[in-house]
């Protein structure tokens, strides 16, 4: 730029030029501190200025329409994975509060479940809730709020783990789903006082076979004792009709 | 949580204090808080002749604390309504009202 102006006046004879030429000397673009706005660009700036539009709402009177999908973390598809498996592989799932257990009882109490096949878990309860929510056993969601323990076991060992749970006295036992049933507290408790399926079975059968050896010995019987019986029955239902349609009238 | 756990529960006034609740009712939670802050191990050291009792029921019952003193007192509490804050706040001030009677008395 310099070197333009220069020509008009410092080359006397023609042909000249100067050795050294200063280019650019004088006020620098870029400085180190802020170099001052040229009162024109000031004035251009100022004018073009971004305003953003006020909202005739402000922001946080009202909860947002649309609702934030949050993607679920590796960890936690890893969990509900793992509850899904729980849940079909094992048939017992009972769930406990505990106010307070150090290590120690901690230890105690999984060894004694692990004698007789139980296995003690944790899982976040947002994890369990959620999961809980999607899937069929949505009436257990309200039993997870606090600090809770889940006892599975692959067989119902209700009355074991029963004993176990009354030895620790600050797990309370809150419910439990056994067979995809869902049972309270006195529920469990009632479930430990059946009677197994075979002893029931038998039950059942004997009272079956009760009526039928009845009949078959009646039968078996003189006619005429049975011809008598079914006169008696006659005559009693009658005399039950006679004085039922007194009363009616 | 915070502004109850400044001032620990101190339990020496209290004989025993009986917990009921139905775990399947929404209204339950302030209950079972209260429960684990009763129930805690410090709570509990501060008297270890303190009976804490949890009964588990299904019978859409509300929940309610009911809490014996040492001089006879009783403290019966539903939690249905109440947050953990309230009832805790209850609780301990009548364990300090006691507390320090007994203390004082003990050291004069």
């Amino acid at each position: 730029m310099m070197a333009a102006t220069l020509c008009g006046k410092l080359l006397p004879k023609q042909g000249w030029l100067p050795v050294t030429q200063s280019v650019r000397h004088g006020s620098k673009a870029v400085t180190r501190h802020r170099k001052p706005i040229h009162i024109l660009k000031q004035k251009l700036l100022a004018v073009t200025k971004y305003v953003p539009p006020t909202p005739v709402v402000p922001k946080g009177a009202y909860p947002s329409e649309r609702q934030e999908v949050k993607e679920e973390s590796g960890f936690v598809l890893l969990l509900k994975r793992e509850l899904k498996k729980l849940f079909q592989d094992y048939k017992m799932v009972a769930v406990a509060q505990n106010c307070n257990s150090n290590a120690e009882d901690m230890r105690i109490l999984k060894h004694r479940l692990h004698r007789h096949g139980i296995a003690v878990k944790f899982f976040p309860n947002q994890v369990m809730c959620s999961f809980l929510s999607d899937s069929v056993y949505s009436n257990m969601a309200p039993l997870f709020i606090g600090p809770t323990v889940l006892f599975v076991s692959k067989e119902p060992k209700v009355k074991e783990m029963l004993t176990s749970l009354r030895s620790s006295p600050q797990m309370t036992l809150l419910g439990a789903c056994i067979d995809n049933t869902l049972l309270s507290a006195q529920g469990v408790v009632s479930y430990s006082k059946l009677p197994s399926v075979s002893v029931v079975q038998g039950e059942l059968v004997s009272g079956l076979a009760m009526m039928t050896a009845h009949t078959a010995s009646m039968l078996q019987r003189h006619p005429a004792h049975l011809s008598a019986l079914l006169q008696q029955y006659v005559k009693q239902q009658s005399s039950e009709e006679a004085p039922k349609a007194e009363e009616a009238t | 949580m915070a502004a109850s756990s400044k001032s620990a529960v101190v339990l020496k006034a209290v004989k025993k204090i009986a917990v009921q609740f139905c775990p399947f009712e929404s209204n339950v939670r302030s209950t079972r808080e209260f429960l684990l802050f009763v129930g805690s191990e410090k709570a509990r050291s501060t008297n270890m002749n303190c009976e804490v009792i949890t009964t588990v029921k299904h019978d859409k019952s509300e929940p309610v604390v009911d809490v014996t003193f040492v001089d006879g007192e009783r403290l019966l509490m539903k939690g249905a309504k109440l947050t953990t804050r309230e009832m805790l706040s209850a609780f301990q001030s009548r364990c300090t009202a006691k507390d320090p009677q007994a203390k004082a008395g003990v050291k004069k």
